[in-house]
């Protein structure tokens, strides 16, 4: 499965290039409101003229959702004639919570009779899917997935069995997460966070630190290789027993899903080992944005420097960016249960 | 590499169980009346399930306790005991409320008070429905909830169709779950397509839906698996077809295309062309768009002698849960080769070109499909297969 | 809403205007851009069906109007003048 194109829109801006270079300038301060940081999409990052009307009344969850995925067809320089080819896959944690929120607004302040139909059409989770594929004019399968511990690697995993059936040439296959003050009144209490704004993928505590983030990342995915070409995905495993040498290991600590004492066996083997989320933000979907970081070091054969280097055992850490071949790396995320999973991509 | 649908298992406002669903399909029984479960000033009827038992597993999640009480009626049909150990099984399941965290209770005093109790909120952590269940069983394959709307169910048994076919799992608890709630409630009462008459698919003075709740849960397995420990398989999943309309966030498409691409590819994928359709669970609403559009994809596509019919009329529209239902329903009515009246249907008039079936029906075929148009236009057909 | 029934019809063009603009997200239009006698369905601002069904929504909160049914909404929703002379005449009281 190729990866022919990436659309992202997160903390610092849209587009792969800016993510590229936030990878290069490493971390960078967080909003802060009341002492509390988050890294959040601000509405300009959103602004966008020339895509079409239809966006209109689309709310920030379905607008980070549909210019990701716009900018990642874009990307793959793809103009795909037959408009069933495309697919769509959309992985989540919360959905459009925001909206729903603004929604129950509704019922408590204007009763059950006045309540607004766009606000709850918007606020299905299907409602970004729904943008996308009438903006892009495309009518291939189409589908929402929402999962609390590996919405990417399932949407992955789907738009991989898609292609091997045919049911579709490309596969535009992302993940959108928000915030809101309900997320964050919830995320203060139940996670740690980060006083001094900077997660630390690499401390591996059973109550690590978090800075929330939110955003949206798609990607292009290929049955054939295409001119754009950031690298194959070879593999999506559920099971630790994945036997390979890879060049780098990225992982997807970032204080969101528990215990991260399991990512310290990965260290120990050696190999060089990177983690990004202290530049997008601590999410259920922050593999997706590390992917994306993968893929971006697999075609430009550069790795970049961990934005956080605290740890506290001997490591290999990427600690400089530094021009490298890279033919293979590992992306793994180890949740609560201790269950595993491992994307393996190739150059 | 076939895939046989090994266990069937539902729960709605037409019965606790795949009989008591049956039983009252086949004596036109409708359970429908007013809003209980919650306060609410909107007198649309809706279709609840009756004497649930007050003290629910996992805390009152109410979607997922009917998730579970239809996969426990799935396991026994499909004479599967819990631990499911031996084999690696995944779980699939859509829904629209329990992917939500809509509480209205939390979220008032949140507004109010700047704080409140985080009960809610843990509650809808451990309730992702795919994963909690997955979690109860001890499942050790893949888990997934989707949320597609109206064609959640169907597309989560479309997606277990392919995990058994790419070997990543021997079986997969498929189907979907929703329970009333006061949200999608007033929304679908904003959208004007409740109905405040009990609901008429396809009929000229249709007036819109009526909501219900309830799960439908179909247990997948690779064939050999299932001739491996002893079964004798009867009916298989064979075809899954999934399209868009682009074109609405709310509305379905006008000519239909992307449901027609959906049947079209559910058919070519179980490698039977329509002629060899003998009947068509439709996703008939009762809503005037919907109808419109799917009876005249279900006329150009399989004919004007098609048997087809909706059995929303006595589950109402179950969202997440329908395509679940629908499925446990089109596989039980080719396993008996009878289809319930079309409830709700008197005359068609001009909209419509063809009339659903006005009685209980006996068939003989061994194919029959299932369709479901989801809210934000896409569209998903399963194809199920009798021996 | 009790300074509705005062307010006379130009008013009322331009505070529907402003509604609209606001509830249906009309981005980069201003109240003066809606002509009064402009389509407001299908061509002109080319609202659609769930714009209509804001519109319903519109008219219950801020002046207490419920329209019955779509059809009787499709000719009150033609133009800012229909619209208007509708709230107009239910607001007299």
């Amino acid at each position: 499965m190729y990866i022919s194109g990436i659309g992202i829109v997160f903390t610092r801006g849209r587009g792969i290039d800016c993510f590229e270079n936030a990878l290069k300038q490493g971390w960078a301060d967080p909003f802060w409101t009341d002492s509390f940081p988050a890294y959040r999409v601000s509405k300009d990052i959103l602004s966008d003229k020339t895509v079409s009307k239809k966006l209109r009344r689309a709310d920030k969850f379905s607008k980070m959702a549909v210019l990701s995925a716009v900018d990642a067809y874009k990307d793959s320089g793809l103009i795909l004639k037959n408009d069933e080819k495309l697919g769509v896959v959309l992985a989540t944690a919360f959905g459009p919570h925001t909206t729903t929120f603004s929604f129950i607004d509704d019922i408590l302040d204007y009763g059950d009779a006045n309540v607004s139909p766009t606000k709850f059409s918007n606020s299905v989770h299907n409602a970004a899917v729904s943008y996308i594929s009438t903006v892009l004019e495309s009518r291939g399968p189409t589908v929402t997935l929402t999962d609390f511990s590996y919405p990417f690697q399932n949407a992955l995993l789907l738009a991989d069995s898609w292609l091997k059936e045919d049911r579709c040439e490309h596969v535009l296959c992302g993940c959108v997460d928000e915030l809101s003050a309900v997320m964050e009144y919830a995320c203060k209490i139940k996670l740690k966070t980060a006083a001094d704004g900077k997660i630390k993928p690499f401390m591996f505590s059973d109550s690590p630190v978090s800075v929330l983030g939110e955003g949206s990342v798609f990607f292009m995915l290929s049955k054939e290789k295409c001119e754009n070409n950031y690298g194959n995905v070879s593999q999506i495993s559920f099971s630790k027993a994945l036997k390979n040498n890879p060049d780098i290991t990225i992982i997807d600590a970032d204080g969101m899903a528990g215990d991260e004492s399991g990512y310290e066996e990965i260290s120990n083997n050696g190999l060089p080992i990177s983690g990004y989320s202290p530049v997008f933000g601590s999410m259920i979907v922050g593999s997706a944005f590390n992917f994306a970081a993968a893929c971006l070091m697999l075609r430009n054969q550069l790795i970049y420097k961990c934005p956080v280097l605290d740890n506290n055992t001997n490591m290999n850490l990427c600690s400089t960016i530094q021009d490298e071949k890279i033919c293979e790396i590992n992306c793994i995320k180890i949740c609560r249960s201790k269950k595993y999973s491992i994307i393996n991509i190739i150059k | 590499m076939k895939v046989v649908i090994s266990g069937i298992g539902t729960i709605s406002a037409a019965g606790f169980n795949l009989e008591e669903n049956l039983n009252s399909m086949k004596n036109g029984k409708r359970n429908a009346g007013l809003v209980s479960l919650f306060q609410n000033v909107l007198a649309y009827p809706v279709l609840e399930v009756k004497n649930l038992p007050e003290k629910m597993e996992m805390e009152g999640i109410r979607t997922f306790y009917l998730a579970l009480t239809a996969a426990k009626e799935a396991f026994i049909d499909a004479n599967l005991s819990m631990p499911l150990s031996g084999f690696n099984v995944g779980v699939c399941l859509g829904t629209t409320v329990a992917s939500q965290l809509n509480d209205i209770d939390f979220y008032s005093t949140f507004r109010k008070f700047g704080n409140a109790d985080l009960k809610a909120v843990e509650r809808f952590l451990r309730g992702n429905l795919s994963e909690a269940l997955a979690h109860l069983i001890k499942a050790t394959g893949p888990s997934v909830t989707v949320a597609n709307a109206c064609s959640s169910g169907t597309d989560a048994i479309g997606i277990a169709l392919l995990w058994l076919r790419s070997g990543i799992c021997d079986m997969v608890i498929a189907g979907g779950a929703d329970e009333l709630n006061r949200v999608p409630y007033c929304g679908f009462g904003s959208l004007g397509i409740l109905s405040k008459s009990l609901c008429a698919p396809f009929d000229k003075d249709r007036t819109g839906l009526n909501l219900g709740e309830g799960a439908g849960i179909v247990i997948l397995e690779r064939e050999d698996v299932y001739i491996k420990r002893g079964g004798t398989p009867l009916l298989y999943l064979s075809g899954y077809g999934s399209a868009a309309d682009s074109y609405h966030l709310t509305a379905p498409r006008p000519d239909g295309k992307g449901l027609e691409s959906a049947i079209k590819k559910a058919l070519s994928d179980s490698g039977i062309s329509a002629k060899d359709v003998c009947f068509v669970n439709a996703h008939g609403t009762g809503t005037i768009d919907n109808d419109k559009v799917e009876s005249a994809v279900l006329s150009r596509i399989f004919g004007e002698n098609i048997k087809y019919f909706s059995t929303k009329g006595y589950t109402g529209h179950t969202l997440g849960g329908a395509g679940g239902i629908e499925a446990a329903y089109t596989a039980a009515a080719l396993k008996q080769q009878w289809i319930p009246a079309s409830a709700g249907f008197i005359s068609k008039g001009d909209q419509i070109p063809i009339s659903p079936v006005t009685v209980n029906t006996n068939i003989s075929g061994s194919y029959a499909v299932s369709t479901s148009l989801a809210f934000g236009g896409n569209n998903a057909a399963i194809v199920v297969e009798k021996v | 809403m009790e300074e509705v029934n005062k307010m006379n019809l130009d008013d009322i063009r331009k505070l529907l205007k402003e509604l609209l603009i606001e509830s249906l997200s009309l981005e980069d239009i201003e109240p003066d851009d809606i002509g009064d006698d402009e389509i407001l369905f299908g061509e002109g601002l080319g609202l659609d069906s769930l714009d209509a069904v804001e519109i319903v929504v519109l008219l219950q909160r801020n002046f207490g109007l419920e329209v019955k049914d779509m059809n009787q909404g499709k000719e009150i929703f033609y133009s800012i003048n229909t619209l208007a002379k509708y709230v107009y005449e239910n607001t007299r009281t």
